[in-house]
Parts: C-alpha cells; sequence; structure tokens
C-alpha cells in the first residue's frame, strides 16, 4: 500500500465551504438593490428546450428528475466523492521487462517487508493501473477527513486515510493517520498529479514510490510577509528503503524489536513572492530512521541469503518554478523543477545462509535526481521533458562486497491533452540505461494513458 | 548582538506579522479584483485589500500559489465570489493557510454568490454538459445591482468585524448603491434595442439580461471546452441572417471570435472581464460602460 490517484487535499475544505455556503449566511443588506435582480435568461435544465449550444449526441437519461440537489437526511452529510481512473497502454524493447527491471538497478533493490506496489511494474498491453477512491469532509467543527482507497488486482489498499485540523491555532496544522510525508514536492503527489505516467527515479528507487506512513504530521505556516512552512512527522516507520521493519521471529530470529514510532522527518519550504505570473518554491528536508531491516532472497529459494538491520537517514532538497502564463486554457504555462534526494543506511549484517552470524557493519551511501520541464505548446496541451538519474552515489562499504555500483539513468518525453479538468490523454516515451549486474541494459518503452476524475471537483494544488 | 536582534525580530514577525500602523485597518483578501474593487469602495480607508487572482486571467484556472497561502494567513475577511468560480484553487489555498478566522462558517468568510439570488441556477450537476455551475451563474461582477446588492451585504459584515466604523461601511455602500441607480437610464438606453449579443463564455449573461439584449449563443461549444471548426460552423449557421455582436475577453482566444464575425460580417470586441487590481468604483462603472457600448455596438 502506498501512492496512488486521488483527489486533491481541497475536496475537504470544499466540502466545508459548500457546507458554509448552505448555513445560508445570507445578511439583511444595508442598502436595498436599486432594482429587482433580472429574470434569468436561459434557465438550465436537463430536459429544458435543446437550443443549437446544446450538445449533440449523447445526453444522459435523467432517471433521479429534479430532486438530485435535494439534501435528504440520508444525503445530506454525505462525504465528497471522486473516482479516477487510470489506464495504460505500454510496449518496451525487451518484452515488457522493462519496468521489473528497473527495480533490480544495481544498489537500489528494495529489500523491505513491503517492497510497496511499484507504479512501474506494467505489464504490455493494456492495463488498468489502481483506481483511486476518494471521501472527504468535515467531522465536526474541529477535523476532516480524508480518505483515499486504491482499488487494484491486489485488492482494496488504503492509500491514505487522516483526519486534520488547523481550526485551533492560527497557522497550525495537525495530522493524523496514514499519509504521504510532507517531505520533497513530489513525495505527496497521486499518480494522476503526476507530469509524467510513471515516478520520478529518486522516490521509486529510494523510497519504494513514496514515503507513506502512519503517524502524526504537525506543520506551521508563521506570520510572515513570504511562504515559509516547517513540518515534523513522527511515524511508525515501515517504508520499503528506509524503514522496512520485520521485528523478531521464528523466520528471522536474528532482528531486533523495536516499537514505534521508528522513523522521523523534518521538512521546510520557503516561497517568495514574485506575483502573479511567477512563483518560486524551495524546500529541503531531513529524515531518520531507527529501525531499518532487509531481507535478501536474491535466487528465491525461500532460504535468507543476508539480513541486514541498522539505521537510516535521507536528505533532500526541491525547486519548482512555474511560470503562468495569461492565455487561456494552460497555453504559455512553464513548469521547471528538480529535486536530488541522499539516503544513507548504516546496517549491520546479521545473518547469512538462513543463520546468525557475527554482525558486520556494512555502510550504503546512495543519492537520485530528477530534472522536468513543462509547457504548454497549445491551448490544453503541453509537453514535458524529464531527466532521472540514480547513484551517481552508489557505495558500500564493509564486508565482502565493498565498492561502488553503476548508476542507472532515463530520459523521458511526454504529450499530454487534458480534454477538461476531468480528463486527461497522454503519450510518453522512456529511454533508460539501467545498470543490472555491472552491465548497462538500454531499454526503450512507450505509454498511452488515459486519467478520468468522476465525481467532486479536484483542487488545483501548487 | 546584530544576531540577536535578527532573532528578536524574527520572534515578533512570528508573533504578530510586524503590523502596527496596519493594525487597525481590517486585512481583506479578495479573490478576484472585482472584488476588490468592492471591498475597497465599501471599507474605504479602513481596510487594506490583497487580491489573488489577476485580472487579467479566468479566475476558474488558477492555481493554489504558496502566496495565496501567505495572504490567506494573515487575513481578517475573506472575500469570494462564490457558485464554484474558486473551487479548484480557494479550499487548497484556505486549508493551507490554516486561517481559523476565515473558514467558511465564520463571520471572516464572505461568499458573494451566497448573498445574492444567481441566475442559471439548480441545472442539473452533469458535466457532459461542460464545466456547469448547479449553484448558479458566478459572474455577477458584471451586473452593477447584483453588486450594489452586494455592497450592502458587505457593509453588514464589515460593520460586524470592526464595529466602530459600521456606519461609514454603510454610507459608503448606499453611495455606490445610488451611484449605480444614477447610471442605469443611461446603460439601459445605450443598449436598447441592441439585437442580440454573442458571449465566448457565459460571463456577459447578466449584464444582458440587466440591458434586456438578447444572448444568441457561445463561442464555447459547451462551457470551458474551446471551439472547433465544426462547433464554429454550427454556431455560424444558426446565426445565419441576424444581426449581433460577439464579445470576448481579454484572456480569451480571438480566432473562434473572428471566424464568426467573418462569416455573419459582425464585429467582435475584446473587453476586459475585470477591474484592474486597484480599480476603484468609477473604475467599475468606466468597466461596464465599455461593455455597454460593445453590446450597443450590434445595432450598426
Amino acid at each position: 500500500m502506498r501512492k496512488t490517484i486521488a483527489t486533491p487535499l481541497a475536496l475537504l475544505l470544499a466540502a466545508a465551504c459548500a457546507a458554509g455556503a448552505s448555513l445560508a449566511q445570507t445578511e439583511p443588506a444595508a442598502a436595498p438593490p436599486p432594482t429587482a435582480p433580472p429574470p434569468a435568461t436561459e434557465p438550465v435544465t436537463a430536459t429544458g428546450p435543446r437550443g443549437p449550444l446544446d450538445p449533440v449526441g449523447l445526453v444522459p437519461y435523467n432517471v433521479l428528475g429534479d430532486s438530485a440537489q435535494t439534501a435528504t437526511a440520508a444525503s445530506s452529510f454525505n462525504p465528497m466523492i471522486s473516482v479516477i481512473l487510470d489506464g495504460l497502454f505500454y510496449r518496451d524493447d525487451i518484452d515488457g521487462a522493462g519496468s521489473e527491471l528497473l527495480s533490480e538497478a544495481d544498489g537500489f533493490h528494495l529489500h523491505g517487508a513491503d517492497d510497496g506496489h511499484s507504479h512501474g511494474a506494467t505489464e504490455e498491453g493494456f492495463s488498468l493501473r489502481e483506481t483511486e477512491l476518494t471521501f472527504s469532509g468535515s467531522v465536526d467543527p474541529y477535523f476532516d477527513l480524508w480518505a483515499i482507497f486504491a482499488i487494484s488486482d491486489e485488492g482494496l489498499e488504503v492509500e491514505e486515510v487522516y483526519a486534520q485540523t488547523g481550526k485551533f491555532i492560527p497557522g497550525f496544522q495537525l495530522k493524523v493517520g496514514q499519509f504521504y510525508s510532507g517531505i520533497g514536492y513530489q513525495n505527496a503527489q497521486h499518480p494522476h498529479q503526476w507530469s509524467f505516467v510513471n515516478q520520478s527515479l529518486p522516490y521509486e528507487l529510494l523510497f519504494g514510490g513514496a514515503l507513506n506512513e502512519t503517524g502524526v504530521q504537525l506543520n506551521w505556516l508563521p506570520k510572515l510577509p513570504f511562504y515559509l512552512r516547517l513540518g515534523v512527522e513522527a511515524v511508525q516507520g515501515e517504508n520499503p528503503g528506509v524503514a522496512s521493519y520485520y521485528g523478531s521471529d521464528d523466520d528471522h530470529p536474528w532482528f531486533e524489536n523495536q516499537a514505534g514510532p521508528r522513523l522521523y522527518t523534518a521538512f521546510v519550504k520557503v516561497a517568495p513572492d514574485l506575483g502573479y505570473n511567477n512563483a518560486l518554491q524551495l524546500g529541503a528536508f531531513y529524515g531518520s530512521g531507527r529501525e531499518h531491516q532487509e531481507l535478501h532472497d536474491e535466487d528465491e529459494d525461500g532460504v535468507i541469503d543476508e539480513a541486514f538491520q541498522g539505521t537510516t537517514d535521507f536528505w533532500g532538497i526541491d525547486v519548482v518554478y512555474k511560470y503562468d502564463s495569461p492565455r487561456g486554457y494552460g497555453q504559455g504555462d512553464l513548469t521547471l523543477q528538480g529535486e536530488y534526494i541522499a539516503r544513507g543506511r548504516d546496517l549491520d549484517l546479521v545473518a547469512e545462509a538462513g543463520e546468525a552470524i557475527d554482525p558486520v557493519p556494512v555502510e550504503f551511501d546512495q543519492d537520485a535526481y530528477y530534472i522536468q520541464a513543462l509547457y504548454g505548446f497549445a491551448p490544453r496541451w503541453n509537453f514535458g521533458a524529464r531527466y532521472d538519474r540514480a547513484g551517481s552515489t552508489n557505495e558500500v562499504e564493509g564486508g565482502e562486497e565493498s565498492g561502488s555500483w553503476g548508476a542507472t539513468s532515463r530520459w523521458s518525453g511526454a504529450v499530454t491533452f487534458d480534454p477538461t479538468e476531468f480528463s486527461r490523454v497522454r503519450v510518453q516515451y522512456d529511454r533508460s540505461q539501467v545498470a543490472v549486474d555491472g552491465e548497462t541494459v538500454d531499454v526503450n518503452a512507450w505509454y498511452l494513458q488515459l486519467q478520468v476524475s468522476l465525481g467532486a471537483h479536484g483542487a488545483h494544488k501548487f | 548582538m546584530r544576531h540577536l536582534s535578527a532573532i528578536l525580530l524574527l520572534a515578533s514577525l512570528a508573533a504578530g506579522g510586524g503590523s502596527t500602523a496596519a493594525e487597525a485597518r481590517l486585512n481583506v483578501v479578495a479573490t478576484t479584483s472585482s472584488m476588490g474593487m468592492l471591498a475597497r469602495t465599501v471599507g474605504g480607508d479602513q481596510v487594506k485589500v490583497t487580491v489573488l487572482a489577476p485580472p487579467d486571467r479566468d479566475a476558474h484556472y488558477l492555481m493554489a500559489k504558496p502566496s495565496m497561502m501567505v495572504a490567506l494567513r494573515n487575513a481578517d475577511l475573506l472575500m469570494a465570489v462564490g457558485a464554484d468560480l474558486e473551487i479548484g484553487w480557494l479550499p487548497a489555498a484556505l486549508q493551507g493557510a490554516s486561517n481559523p478566522k476565515i473558514l467558511p462558517g465564520t463571520p471572516g468568510y464572505f461568499d458573494g454568490g451566497a448573498q445574492l439570488d444567481l441566475i442559471e441556477k439548480g441545472g442539473a450537476p452533469d458535466r457532459s454538459k461542460g464545466d456547469v455551475h448547479p449553484l448558479g451563474n458566478p459572474h455577477y461582477y458584471l451586473d452593477p445591482p447584483r453588486m450594489a446588492q452586494l455592497a450592502g451585504t458587505l457593509a453588514v459584515r464589515m460593520g460586524k468585524l470592526a464595529p466602530a466604523h459600521a456606519a461609514q461601511f454603510e454610507a459608503n455602500a448606499s453611495a455606490f448603491a445610488k451611484a449605480v441607480e444614477a447610471r442605469l437610464p443611461g446603460w439601459k438606453q445605450r443598449a436598447a434595442g441592441a439585437p442580440g449579443v454573442v458571449f465566448y463564455h457565459k460571463d456577459g449573461n447578466y449584464l444582458a439580461a440587466l440591458l434586456n439584449v438578447p444572448v444568441l449563443g457561445y463561442v464555447e461549444p459547451l462551457p470551458g471546452i474551446p471551439p472547433t471548426a465544426s462547433s464554429l460552423k454550427a454556431l455560424v449557421a444558426s446565426l445565419a441572417g441576424r444581426k449581433g455582436v460577439v464579445i470576448h475577453t481579454t484572456f480569451q482566444p480571438g480566432d473562434g471570435p473572428a471566424f464568426v464575425t467573418k462569416n455573419l460580417g459582425w464585429t467582435a470586441q475584446q473587453l476586459p472581464l475585470e477591474v484592474a487590481l486597484d480599480g476603484d468604483a468609477a473604475a467599475y462603472f468606466s468597466l461596464i460602460d465599455k461593455w455597454v457600448a460593445a453590446v450597443a455596438s450590434s445595432r450598426s
């Protein structure tokens, strides 16, 4: 369970807005209107007269009649709901092994209790990625709730379920539950918010997709003339790559038990005010895992080849610049963004060939980054280019394996068409050079993607 | 020592926002510059107004930028157009700002659309009909009588937040309403008998209704969907033999309107939808003058 699609944070607030609006804030006007409000020119009804501007072709039959807008005892407290479909057609030039190969990139194989479900693991031909189901609304005057589920071949998984409040102390916000960490820029984005079909390599390879954990987050927006957000998180520590955890049991008695929370993070984001057309946000973050446990079974024979446990830490920086063009439908808009993440694992080799051994210290140091640009070249159309590189630093020290592995890199180009705010069609080409067992494998891959969102209006998040 | 003073400065900023002279004034955040105009007109020198959406683009398609959250974080009163116009970004920006004073349902949250009787209300919430607004048409800001009514409601609200100046707010609102009333007959007279107008989007509908001029169609085939060659041909065919004018805003592309006017022998007028960022009531009336003149030009 991890990442995926979903509707933005704002649904919640939108729910609150709707509630606020319906609470009839109407007040007696001090000055009566000089004239009566003019009559409606063109009543829009499902069954009303068809004019030349009404859509030709399919118009859904209005089964429910006109009562759809009336709140009843049963419906008035319903949360806002949305469903997002994410369909893919995929081809590569190594018989469909392209996405699988990435997870075997030298130094980046995730040996965790939960390998996540990599969004990159894609079959050739048609596939349906997770269908995202989102519920959100106000719980009471104090809390808002978000519940986002991913439905896939693996069943129903919790993507995010958290309560959030910002209603007590101005500028402070508390999040409790399972959520995407606030670190970095892209970490908290669901796949339908990505500018490309697949996740960038830093998140894919270092966190198995994203840092998604159960715990608490507190963030603070101090009262300043510019944007500064500070956040800290204490979470259980179960994420692949940085806080994988098994604990001690009959299958792996060599591991320690360690109560949660096992992972802490802190992040800061700064955005100077650059006016209406330009926006810039700079971020930095740090995380520390108190207990990280890995099992390696390369030949998959059920006997653990190697088991490691120890601590991890990671840090990163993120930069996003956006130019918002005055032209309509996104034409002329430009987004530039990049993130760098470094991860260190300070581990002990505690078992070999299924047997406990005297601990041998082994240290892993790795990094990854991506840079990307997105440009709206026509109304509703944009072009994106991205360069990813993982393992510029890719070192292991201690034990028998001391040395360094090669780097894995990828170029991506995508053309995206957004017919409306609720649908999106994308074609993408990836050219990857994946370091596997000391060799470099070239992979060419093609994607065709359709994403549609039904239900509540999503948020245009920064 | 320098470090110490820097730390003290930062601490005082964090605690109080560093406002001294501005303390007394209401910090109003308006989503659009029309709303900002109204806030300034009613609030006079008792308010400081920040506008979130630049006047030269569609206020529906903005992003919840960090700078908006800063403005909202420090606001005493938020003034939104409402009727889902800002639904894509205002809830997200509000959520990011964590300012309990301006959340929906509090006195600091003023939703203009919720105070007014909107047209085109209650349509089916069916997006196969484009970007529809079941709460009603949100573009009431081009309707001076409704804006006058809203000024009165706003004065009451501002009076609650700053009781010492309530009388001044109400006087300002009445002055604005009187100014609207004084201009109404002139606007109606200038547009009288105009055969009709084609808007790019439904943003001029209130004004057309006020002037009693029929809306003959829209350049967009559906709200939020840009025109195609075939939709434009269909529009031209439906208007053959009629007289009118095409009006589009500065952020709406001109090629669709150009196609329509070329084929019908009409003219197209491109106008700003909003007053300038710091526009006052006079700027608003001059904007309405321009729209009225454009509507009236369909007579020629």
